[in-house]
């Protein structure tokens, strides 16, 4: 295995198919697919952005240092701790662990790149756009200043006028829209991209933590993502969700919020758990104790995490049972956390232990992660909760979770994986530094605000006076705070320093025992030479060590045409750039914001039938037998599963509570909506016989039934039409009533979602009509059909729960 | 969840067009019943009932869920499920659990 400079992870691959390489660097930056260049451009990006989040932390504690400070106004205050928390949270530790996603996922399972390459590609430029929005709000003066949780109704135009929260609301949709592309893209990559041998059970646990880890996004992002539709309604279109007034619940917001919030925890540390599980194994030289109830923990834990939301909201009065059952739940997801660490301790036990500095910042999550899932059991009883709440004992939790936990696990995956991603190692006695140093500030930092909410001092204070006598523990604090970001700044010494002048790496750089060992540092553009095989867990391991089983995994499928890398695509950079410039006309002038959407659908086209008709592209069937793209398209249908049902279950919470008329049976054609209703199901008969015909060769039936299926959505759009028209004169709008704003966003995204499926029919029907789809295009029918189908399904509860159920 | 199990070819046009058939009926009684008083007892039991009928065969054969892999039924019925779930538990959070008609 060769080893390579550094700098030569910076070079343009040259060993592509397709399209002759770009000709510039930046160009070729700008258009990479290829998983590891996204992987270091997520990397330097949300470095980036953690330095920015670090510095409104320091500037924060500057100001809680003594009593009475005046470093910043109250109003700044607030601008930096909601600015520090959402970009911590959304900019840095999230996009962090997609750094390591991009770049070891796909080396991992023994992978040449993901499922969908150029989508990976839009994840990340509509992450760094999102990103670059949110901050851009400092430029114009309003950061937003609500908090990272954005409670209702401090966010309501009343509240919050302005710019600032409209910021932050669109830029955490665009910010949402990378992570559900991403996650829908890892699943797919994970489930169908295994190398020959490689079993569910016989994944690395970091592969395993991000498997579950992109469930969790797609699944807990849509509920937010309806909840900052409400709140995008209400403050740019008068709408009434979280109007008390007029018969909204401020609580939809916070449960809106942590339905997806506390998974959002686990989002953001089963990364690091997935970290420890093969720093520790590496440098103890031993198996993973347990490895299976490792990754059955894994998984309970996202599991449970659906579960226990509202522990969050133990303050809001919810109830003896409510309390009761989330408290049950929170204690129960104690548990297979718990088992994880037992499990690395028993791992370490007896091992031919080398103390490396990524194994230092393991065993430094394992203790300090511990500390705070501990301090986490104890929210769990509400009794005590209500005694912490919004107090400096869950900001010490909290991040003793989160920089005890995740951070430390990043930067073990930082000093485990640079070696393999530039061809040197970092530094081991600036490691030693960098870890001593941090462990020491992390504490000072953080410990001490047990105290300080124990003594009562509540969270989100700009300043307290000397009477309560909490300056001491916060000058302790602000001290540990700026000893941590010196022990940050020792990382970055480490890093550039390695990057110049940096030990080299030979590809196994640690007597590793996975597939990412066995090709070089850093690897090729096609990651392998030949596809791997995999005799078992830590197959490299064991292959190194002639532990091989007699029968080997059968060969991967011979590549006829050499090996096949995805092409670069400019299209990606357009559409974030079309996202970016339409969400900055929303708050500027609608002339932008159709300029930007233009660019969007236009740069959406382009990138849809860029490769139609590309040999290459025509069959992308892997390890489940399936279709990438149809399993992509069923992890996505899982995920509207929550949109619809999200925004379905706020209708039927907010039936019967307007204030005024009309209601739903004064309003409401039910004879009208069952023709409606008839059609779409029919829709679905012709889309499945255009299915039938595209998959027998039968061109001239598919053209029928695909533009019969795009005719009959047409008329049922007509019927939508006819009767929001008809609303309007009867005088139900969408700020009429509470009634009319839930009726109208669920039955509108229902339509837009149909209109969608229209124009995607009328594409293939186009495309059919040039001649220019034939059998092998089958699943691009399949696929549209699953997307019509689902849209149909979600109707059939509509017209339930809003026409028919009195 | 086994690895590779690709089941069966996908069904009959005879099939699509019998299941068209059952959700046209289904539809028809949807709304019939909501117009018989004898039956608004358990009107709301019956609609759901009928609607997740409707869902149902949507779902296994206009979808082909019942044809394909068996990773594909829990891509979707997992999530499904837990979306139910949620969705059930917020109504009854927010104090407006199967509050129809008020």
């Amino acid at each position: 295995m060769s080893t390579k400079p550094a700098s030569a992870f910076l070079r343009p691959p040259t060993a592509r198919a397709g399209p002759a390489a770009p000709a510039t660097i930046i160009i070729s930056w700008l258009t990479t697919t290829d998983h590891k260049r996204i992987g270091i451009l997520y990397g330097v990006t949300a470095f980036v952005f953690f330095l920015v989040g670090g510095l409104e932390a320091l500037v924060i504690r500057l100001q809680l240092a003594r009593p009475g400070a005046t470093v910043v106004s109250a109003e700044t205050y607030n601008a930096l701790f909601t600015m520090h928390g959402t970009t911590m949270v959304f900019l840095a530790v999230m996009p962090l662990n997609a750094a390591f996603f991009n770049y070891m996922v796909p080396l991992m399972i023994g992978a040449r790149d993901v499922a969908f390459p150029r989508l990976n590609a839009l994840s990340y430029w509509i992450f760094l756009v999102g990103g670059l929005f949110l901050n851009a709000s400092f430029l114009v003066g309003a950061p937003p200043d609500a908090g990272w949780f954005g409670y209702a109704n401090l966010t309501s135009i009343q509240f919050s006028p302005g710019l600032s929260i409209d910021f932050w609301v669109l830029s955490l949709q665009v910010l949402g829209v990378s992570s559900m592309i991403a996650g829908v893209n890892f699943i797919a990559t994970i489930l169908n991209m295994r190398a020959p041998g490689m079993t569910l059970m016989r994944m690395p646990l970091f592969v395993w933590m991000t498997l579950v880890v992109q469930f969790l996004i797609v699944l807990a992002f849509p509920p937010v993502t309806v909840g900052l539709i409400f709140l995008m309604f209400d403050r740019f279109f008068g709408t009434h969700f979280y109007d008390v007034a007029a018969g909204g619940d401020l609580h939809l917001w916070q449960h809106l919020f942590w339905i997806f919030g506390h998974p959002e925890v686990y989002i953001l540390i089963l990364p690091a758990f997935g970290v420890v599980s093969e720093v520790v194994p590496t440098f103890a030289r031993k198996p993973l104790f347990g490895a299976p109830v490792v990754i059955y923990s894994g998984v309970l834990i996202g599991f449970f995490g659906f579960g226990v939301w509202s522990h969050h909201m133990f303050a809001t009065g919810m109830g003896a049972v409510a309390d009761a059952a989330f408290s049950i739940g929170t204690m129960l997801i104690a548990i297979p956390t718990g088992v994880k660490i037992f499990n690395w301790l028993a791992t370490l036990w007896g091992g031919a232990i080398r103390t490396t500095t990524a194994l230092h910042f393991a065993v430094g999550l394992i203790a300090q992660f511990t500390i705070g899932g501990l301090s986490g059991v104890m929210h769990a009883s509400p009794p005590v909760d209500l005694q912490q709440t919004d107090s400096y004992f869950v900001v010490a939790h909290l991040h003793y979770v989160l920089i005890g936990g995740s951070l430390f696990g990043l930067f073990a995956a930082f000093y485990y994986w640079w070696p393999k991603m530039t061809g040197r190692y970092l530094g081991e006695r600036l490691g030693r530094w960098n870890f001593w140093v941090m462990v020491v500030g992390f504490n000072l930092a953080f410990f001490p605000q047990h105290y300080l909410g124990a003594m009562g001092m509540p969270r989100r204070i700009y300043t307290y006076g000397p009477e309560p006598g909490w300056g001491f523990w916060n000058l302790a604090s602000t001290i540990g705070a700026f000893t941590l970001g010196v022990g940050v700044l020792i990382f970055v010494v480490n890093a550039l320093r390695s990057l110049r002048s940096g030990a080299p790496a030979p590809g196994d750089a640690w007597d590793g025992r996975t597939l990412e060992w066995r090709t070089s540092s850093p690897p090729p553009p096609h990651d392998f030479d030949t596809v791997p095989p995999v005799y078992g867990r830590d197959s490299f391991w064991r292959e190194k060590r002639g532990r091989v089983p007699p029968t080997a995994p059968a060969p991967a499928p011979a590549e006829p045409h050499g090996v096949h890398l995805p092409a670069p695509s400019a299209w990606p950079v357009v559409i974030a750039l079309g996202i970016g410039v339409a969400a900055t006309g929303a708050l500027a002038h609608p002339a932008l914001l159709a300029v930007g959407a233009l660019a969007t659908v236009y740069g959406i086209f382009a990138f849809a039938l860029e490769h139609h008709g590309n040999p290459a592209h025509a069959v992308q069937v892997g390890d489940l037998g399936v279709d990438h793209r149809k399993l992509g398209m069923w992890a996505f249908l899982g995920s509207e599963c929550f949109f619809f049902g999200t925004l379905i279950a706020t209708y039927l919470a907010y039936k019967g509570r307007s204030v005024t008329g009309p209601t739903p049976h004064e309003i409401l054609n039910i004879p009208v909506t069952s023709v409606s209703t008839f059609d779409l199901l029919m829709s679905s008969l012709l889309m499945v016989l255009a299915l039938a015909a595209a998959q027998r060769g039968d061109r001239a039936q598919c053209r029928l039934w695909l533009g019969g299926t795009a005719l009959f959505g047409t008329i049922f759009l007509g019927f939508q039409a006819y009767e929001f028209t008809s609303f309007v004169h009867e005088g139900l709008t969408l700020t009429t009533n509470l009634f009319g704003s839930t009726f109208f966003v669920l039955t509108g995204f229902h339509g837009g979602h149909v209109t969608i499926g229209v124009v995607w029919l009328l594409t293939l029907l186009y495309l059919d009509l040039r001649g220019r789809l034939d059998v092998t295009d089958a699943v691009k029918v399949e696929i549209a059909g699953l997307y019509w189908h689902f849209v149909d399904i979600v109707w059939i509860v509509i017209f339930t729960v809003v026409y028919l159920i009195p | 969840m086994t690895d590779r199990e690709p089941r069966d070819a996908h069904a009959s046009v005879a099939t699509y067009l019998k299941v068209a058939l059952v959700l046209t009926a289904v539809t028809a009684l949807e709304v019939g019943v909501i117009y018989i008083r004898q039956l608004t007892p358990i009107l709301v039991p019956l609609l759901l009932v009928m609607a997740a009928a409707k869902f149902a065969l949507v779902v296994l054969f206009f979808m082909h869920l019942r044809y394909d892999s068996r990773a594909l039924s829990i891509l979707f019925v997992g999530p499904l499920t837990i979306a139910v779930g949620l969705a059930v538990a917020l109504m009854t959070l927010t104090g407006a659990f199967l509050v129809f008609g008020r």
